[in-house]
């Protein structure tokens, strides 16, 4: 059962991303009126438990919309990406109060995405200008380009590192998903990932980091594996197509880390809910439909986040200016 | 088709979700013509009609100019280029000179002058398998039989040009900086590539242009010498009677050859007519079944050995080998002649080239190397190849914490010897470290030059082409830059 724990105005235009911290204490969202906003319990206990509250704005940054935000795995910095072409990466200087500590230029067009490598040394970032970024972070916080990646045709849409290693992903309107790895000085592409029939929007790693699952504007979800015999062209391919269950573009999809949940949100305003089919292959197993909330928006829903603590906690965001929070019982 | 020229190109190609044509931003002008009569229907029998003919649209036409003034794509430019600079155009022109020649109107035969860069020759010989000597004079007789080339010269002389202008620019831009003249900019950033260059006039404009070094490219310090200095002094024509073709190690080349600065208005004249790749050299012998280890051998010439003094020339022609080479890496060495040269000319210090010890920072090609003299460093200079190292640098420079004073800029990672237009492994299509290093060792096999010792640089600085004041020198080997404005398009927004 999915359940609306709260709904959280603020957000002046469509909010475009939720992001929970790595305590899973704060729940970050950005959108259209160029500004993030940190979210977080009242109280720990009873009814102040259920109540949520803005606790900070942060403006004065971005010129444009603000597509993206993501937490450092430290859980003390922010980054977002603009529209406005630029990069933002902000420091907790205590509880709620964030400062911006370097401004990253370097992109042509919109950037839609940014994501912290898992051990943190690494930022990636992609744009409409094609290309994903790989920025060096250092211990003094420099933040320099360590590789322009142009293996896409098309507008980036999302980036991912794999929970485990330093293995970056990304998934284009191009309709393909890539994979990078270090190799000596540069990142190479090493893996090209197709099937969908049209825009990859995300994707996300099991917890162990051996599969993944997209979500397209071809309305499927795809689940993919590693199959290291085949070494010869692409060792990852698809081995499930799920149909059927949104009508319109899926924006977002999120593995939850702590109980293997799948999440997903459309442009179809719903919110659906999968598990893994215990009784199927387990190489291969198969998605089991838990739950399907329609009209969990009244909009498009942008962008689903499990919360990786409060593990039945998930957070959406919508064009229709709100963020809610549920909380799903099996 | 994917796209041919250089990565930095290519990010900066802002839109391009749709072919050409329908995604140029520029307003096509169509001249209106009055039509007699609208929606005519002609009635041709009972069973069905005819449509009125059709009027005939005039197809719009997008000029390479126009791409180049606009912030949009390069996609359309690509398009424009391939039909500009081709070896089908080439051969366009060699068509039409037997043409002239056969109904004896020798005023339109135009002369076609070849200039080979020393990368592609190096690229040509490894994929060849020949040593360099062999395959310069292979294709020397390939560009004169084949081409009608009536000369073929090495732009390796004009960057001898290039180069000393570097040496001067630095020295007298350092002592302004010393002196707080506010209006010097440092780092100087190099100019001859040419991918850079439309990157930081499209993206970083007015900020970044201060920076750049003003001197001419190898390529269009030859453009200078063939359709000036050799129009006027030597061959006694107008350069629209020339045909220029430039053999280079990379596409952007022909972006640089189309600029407006390298363009004669009067005579209506480039300076380089045409640039082909090294590629479409291989691709040419490929398609022609040519065996370029059977063509027969012919020199390279020298620009000034067609001086009318031949006597003097030939004395001094036994000195000076026809092939030769500078030190300091396969994108020219602008770098290590500059520092060289500031060392002696600012700090009186001999620097010999085996003290250059170049150290390695993020990467294999973002290097630096420092000028010590007594424990004291005095001069910081950089190598910054490929768009990351690009982008670092200009982030650098905008935030005012880029200490260098001077920065070896190339587009491509490795620099030219990997240029986009160099031949690429027949199976995998790209360019593998086994092939880059043949190459590498095939450019580096002939013995270097050192800069003033070649006797016809030497007399053409003090020819009236150079000596006679500052602005011919301005003219002949140095350019300028200009922003290029953004075009915010709303329709162009896509998320």
């Amino acid at each position: 059962m999915l359940k609306l724990v709260t709904t959280l105005a603020g957000h002046d235009d469509m909010v475009w991303c939720v992001a929970w911290n790595p305590k899973g204490n704060l729940l970050a969202s950005c959108g259209g009126d160029h500004s993030v906003r940190i979210w977080s319990q009242k109280g720990q206990n009873g009814e102040e438990a259920n109540q949520w509250t803005c606790r900070a704005k942060l403006s004065d940054g971005h010129s444009r919309t603000i597509r993206w935000v993501s937490w450092s795995p430290c859980g003390k910095k922010l980054a977002t990406a603009s529209f406005d072409t630029t990069i933002i990466i902000w420091k907790q200087k205590n509880d709620f109060d964030f400062e911006i500590i370097a401004n990253l230029e370097g992109h042509e067009n919109e950037v839609k995405c940014t994501a912290w490598s898992i051990d943190g040394s690494f930022l990636a970032s992609c744009s409409r200008d094609r290309s994903v970024w790989v920025w060096d972070v250092s211990e003094d916080e420099e933040y320099e380009c360590s590789s322009v990646l142009t293996s896409h045709s098309q507008d980036v849409k999302h980036v991912l590192w794999n929970p485990h290693k330093n293995i970056l992903v990304s998934s284009s309107y191009d309709n393909s998903i890539k994979m990078y790895q270090q190799d000596v000085d540069d990142w190479i592409n090493t893996e090209t990932l197709e099937s969908h029939q049209s825009t990859v929007w995300s994707c996300d790693y099991n917890p162990e980091g051996t599969r993944l699952i997209s979500c397209s504007d071809d309305k499927t979800l795809k689940l993919w594996k590693e199959d290291p015999e085949k070494k010869n062209k692409s060792s990852w391919s698809c081995y499930s197509t799920i149909s059927g269950f949104h009508n319109r573009t899926i924006y977002s999809v999120k593995w939850s880390k702590t109980n293997n949940l799948i999440a997903t949100a459309s442009a179809d305003n719903s919110i659906h809910i999968f598990k893994e089919n215990e009784s199927s292959d387990a190489n291969e197993p198969t998605l089991l439909l838990l739950e399907h909330k329609e009209n969990a928006h009244c909009q498009d829903c942008n962008c689903i986040d499990w919360n990786p603590v409060q593990n039945n906690l998930l957070a959406s965001c919508s064009d229709d200016g709100t963020v809610k929070i549920w909380k799903f019982d099996e | 088709m994917s796209s041919k020229f250089s990565g930095i190109i290519q990010i900066n190609d802002l839109d391009d979700f749709i072919g050409p044509g329908q995604e140029c931003v520029k307003p096509v002008k169509l001249e209106k013509k009055p039509t007699k009569k609208a929606g005519l229907i002609q009635i041709i029998d009972e069973t069905g009609l005819q449509e009125a003919p059709k009027p005939k649209v005039q197809k719009a036409k997008i000029s390479l100019d126009d791409c180049l003034a606009c912030s949009g794509c390069v996609t359309s430019a690509e398009t424009v280029l391939i039909n500009q600079q081709s070896t089908d155009e080439l051969f366009k022109i060699i068509e039409n000179n037997k043409k002239h020649i056969e109904n004896q109107k020798f005023c339109h035969v135009k002369k076609i002058i070849v200039s080979i860069s020393p990368q592609s020759r190096a690229s040509l010989a490894a994929r060849y398998n020949l040593d360099l000597e062999t395959c310069t004079k292979k294709l020397c007789g390939f560009f004169k039989n084949y081409f009608n080339a009536e000369f073929v010269f090495d732009t390796t002389f004009s960057r001898e040009f290039s180069l000393i202008e570097s040496e001067r620019e630095f020295v007298e831009r350092f002592r302004k900086f010393q002196s707080n003249s506010s209006s010097v900019k440092l780092p100087i950033l190099t100019s001859s590539c040419p991918g850079w260059i439309c990157y930081a006039e499209k993206t970083h404009g007015s900020f970044i242009l201060p920076y750049i070094s003003t001197v001419k490219s190898p390529q269009q310090v030859m453009g200078s010498l063939v359709k000036d200095y050799l129009c006027k002094n030597i061959f006694d024509m107008t350069p629209d009677n020339i045909y220029h073709v430039s053999i280079m190690p990379c596409y952007d080349k022909k972006l640089e050859s189309s600029r407006k600065e390298f363009y004669n208005e009067f005579h209506q004249s480039k300076d380089v007519d045409c640039v082909l790749s090294t590629i479409e050299i291989e691709s040419l012998f490929q398609k022609e079944n040519i065996d370029l280890s059977s063509i027969q051998d012919s020199d390279l010439d020298l620009p000034f050995s067609l001086s009318k003094n031949q006597i003097s020339v030939k004395k001094e022609l036994e000195k000076q080998s026809l092939l030769y080479n500078h030190e300091g890496g396969g994108s020219g060495g602008y770098l290590e002649h500059v520092l060289i040269n500031s060392a002696k000319v600012l700090f009186d210090f001999d620097l010999s080239r085996d003290q250059i010890v170049y150290k390695q920072l993020r990467n294999t090609d973002f290097k630096e190397v420092n000028l010590e003299i007594n424990g004291e460093v005095k001069l910081r200079f950089a190598l910054a190849y490929g768009f990351r190292n690009i982008q670092n640098i200009v982030q650098k420079i905008k935030k005012n914490n880029c200490h260098y004073h001077y920065i070896e800029i190339m587009a491509c990672p490795s620099g030219c010897l990997n240029g986009g237009g160099q031949i690429r492994d027949e199976s995998t299509n790209s360019l593998s470290k086994e092939l880059f290093e043949k190459v590498e060792n095939i450019y580096y096999s002939v013995k270097a030059q050192i800069l003033r010792d070649n006797i016809f640089v030497k007399s053409l600085y003090e020819s009236d082409w150079l000596n006679n004041d500052e602005i011919n020198l301005k003219r002949n080997l140095h350019t300028t830059y200009h922003e290029v404005e953004k075009i915010t398009n709303g329709l162009s927004i896509k998320w």
